[in-house]
């Protein structure tokens, strides 16, 4: 008998910190008065400082977007339509001003799920992940973002509202959203990300997350750089897209002459310049006049060649991604 | 000011999720009656404390109640005529409301409606509330009831200039050699202080200005409704003229964001304030100039600039103690 009152202790115990991480507040369908109202606000207070220090700005060339660090490492959830592409490099800027370099991994165009990891070594402040799927519809749940772009004096921006809708692939909140939130976390009372902001309705409440079980279901694939899906909210690179971004001419005897650099990049800026003579292109030989473009149409945008090449007699290598012929 | 647009996609049809059942009744979502009604403590400050301006019926702004006997501060800029405005506190209307002094620094204006026994704002000892705390501010409004609307405070409390900077109100004559007045925007400074197309602008706070560029980088970091001493050539003669600078871009206009287009009816002048607490309530550029309590009916500031559709910027507490004082000073000197 004594015995097995322990054990029924000892499973009560077990389940105690379920419990505690899941604020009673959250089962009322609407806080009776102020004694609520302190719950929610003194939760909040408690969990906002780790929640801010990992939610990031992450600026790339055609905008800005935000994001949050989930592992010590540096691995960043955020949106696809901000990372736009596999293998991506920006700048990510945390709240107290430290600029890091990142590079995109997988993104998931149908649910807008992405991640990308820091690439400067460090250690940085991150939030847990809701892995048990314990939200549910009514919770109160806060958003960050840098709304409009980073802004050092104002930091980032939060939103405290209520989970209005669910359904499979997404969370509508009543946190508002802006542009330069996309890609920012959704997070619980407890300070759990359980979303990442994707988009908003026409009309002022429709604000859209992916719920964190899209980034879960597809962990491996997303960490591991693939592109997967053909929704709306990326573009896989084509084929034959690639540019660099440079004018060449043929030359006696083998290679291709880089006769004109355009005054763009990704050409100019990787550093070739005119006059180089261009060997070799991942290794290819550039010996007939159609090589470069033949080797250039099986390219895409974002994709990583190396030129080996001779300047001024003297043999170099350079490594440079492609840009978009159509931007 | 960078040209980095801001990411975020518009809901389009085929992104739409089929929704279940599993949606939030509207009653209880934030904005909704259920969660407003556990704010009813402090529905009572706002009933008592805030006003509401109207021109016929058309509500044009809020303002708050800064003492018994009808001093009330609001949004200047939103107020313009005052000859057929009416202001009601609680349930009762004043009409012939008085313009008794202005800041143009913080966009406030105090006005004197003919009334006794007011209930003014407890203003905050709280300087720096943190954010995440609970706010309420005036929402929709009826002839005898204020609603509430609630939010939390949403980021760091500090300065926000003007976007663009500001300016004196002149377009200068183009070639860099010379700072050549060659028009005076109306309505400005500029034109206040009686600058002349055909002036030479010399010194700027009584420091040589050679070109533009110069120029510009004196006016960067200047605030909206500061007043400069500019040194100037007229027909060969040396003139010193106090001008009282403008926001840029409530002069010469200003670019229409991405963000501004899905942004409702935002203020017109919100930008350019020495200090501000932002916030998420709901709104737009007539819910200004009213009073924000936390959850203790404190006012811990008063509603200046709704930026956008989620940023709201009110005068913190501190400062608007300060204000008062001063423009009340002013008023009782007068």
């Amino acid at each position: 008998m004594k015995i097995r009152s322990l054990s029924w202790l000892a499973a009560l115990l077990g389940a105690l910190p379920l419990w505690a991480e899941r604020p009673a507040i959250n089962d009322q369908k609407a806080p009776a008065g102020r004694k609520d109202l302190e719950q929610i606000q003194s939760l909040l207070h408690a969990a906002l400082p780790k929640a801010r220090a990992a939610t990031v700005c992450i600026e790339l060339d055609q905008g800005s977007g935000s994001g949050v660090v989930v592992s010590e490492d540096g691995l960043i959830l955020t949106a696809a339509h901000v990372t736009g592409g596999v293998g991506r490099e920006f700048t990510v800027r945390f709240e107290d001003g430290r600029k890091v370099k990142a590079e995109s991994l997988g993104l998931n165009s149908e649910t807008d799920a992405a991640i990308a990891k820091i690439v400067d070594e460090g250690s940085y402040p991150f939030v847990p992940i809701d892995r048990d799927d314990s939200t549910r519809l009514g919770d109160w749940v806060f958003s960050l973002g840098h709304s409009g772009g980073f802004d050092k004096r104002r930091g980032s921006v939060v939103r405290l509202g209520r989970l209005v809708r669910m359904a499979d692939s997404t969370y509508q909140s009543d946190c508002n959203l802006i542009g330069g939130d996309s890609g920012g976390p959704l997070f619980d009372l407890g300070g759990r990300l359980i979303g990442i902001h994707s988009r908003v309705g026409q009309r002022l409440p429709e604000n859209m997350h992916v719920p964190m079980s899209e980034y879960l279901a597809n962990w491996d694939e997303l960490t591991g750089g693939e592109f997967m899906g053909e929704g709306p909210f990326a573009k896989k690179p084509e084929k034959g897209k690639g540019f660099l971004g440079l004018l060449a001419e043929a030359h006696d005897g083998e290679g291709r002459k880089a006769q004109r650099v355009r005054p763009e990049p990704p050409a100019e800026a990787a550093g070739i310049k005119p006059g180089d003579l261009l060997l070799k292109m991942d290794g290819h030989e550039l010996s007939e006049f159609d090589d470069l473009k033949d080797l250039l149409k099986e390219k895409a945008p974002e994709d990583e060649v190396t030129f080996e090449m001779l300047r001024d007699g003297e043999p170099e290598t350079l490594t440079l991604r492609l840009g978009d012929r159509d931007s | 000011m960078t040209a980095r647009r801001s990411i975020l996609c518009l809901l389009v049809a085929s992104t739409l999720p089929s929704w279940s059942a599993n949606t939030l009744e509207s009653a209880y979502r934030t904005a909704g009656p259920a969660v407003h009604a556990a704010f009813d403590e402090v529905r009572g400050a706002l009933q008592t404390s805030s006003a509401v301006f109207q021109r016929g019926r058309k509500e044009i702004i809020f303002g708050t109640v800064v003492s018994p006997d009808g001093f009330i501060l609001t949004k200047a800029s939103e107020l313009g005529e005052l000859s057929d405005v009416t202001v009601t506190v609680d349930r009762d209307r004043y009409e012939d409301p008085v313009l008794i002094a202005e800041d143009p620094a913080w966009d406030v204006a105090l006005v004197k409606i003919d009334a006794e026994g007011l209930v003014p704002v407890d203003l905050s000892r709280v300087d720096n509330p943190s954010h995440g705390t609970w706010l309420v501010a005036n929402g929709a409004t009826t002839r005898s009831k204020r609603r509430v609307q609630i939010g939390v405070v949403a980021a760091n409390t500090r300065e926000v200039f003007s976007k663009g900077g500001t300016v004196l109100g002149v377009a200068l004559k183009a070639g860099d050699e010379e700072l050549v007045v060659e028009s005076v925007e109306a309505g400005t400074g500029a034109e206040r202080a009686g600058l002349k197309a055909g002036d030479r602008i010399v010194s700027f706070e009584g420091e040589p200005v050679g070109d533009r560029e110069a120029l510009l980088e004196e006016l960067k970091e200047r605030r909206v409704g500061e007043e400069v001493v500019i040194g100037l050539e007229r027909d060969g003669e040396p003139l010193e003229l106090k001008v009282e600078l403008a926001g840029r871009a409530d002069v010469f206009g200003e670019e229409v964001t991405r963000n501004d287009a899905m942004s409702g009816e935002y203020s017109e002048r919100r930008t350019g304030f020495p200090r501000v607490l932002q916030h998420d309530i709901m709104g737009n550029r007539h819910f200004m100039g009213g009073p924000v309590f936390d959850l203790d009916g404190h006012c811990v500031g008063m509603n200046i600039a709704r930026f956008s559709r989620c940023e709201t910027y009110a005068i913190p507490a501190a400062e608007l103690r300060t204000l008062i004082e001063q423009l009340m000073g002013d008023a009782n000197k007068g």
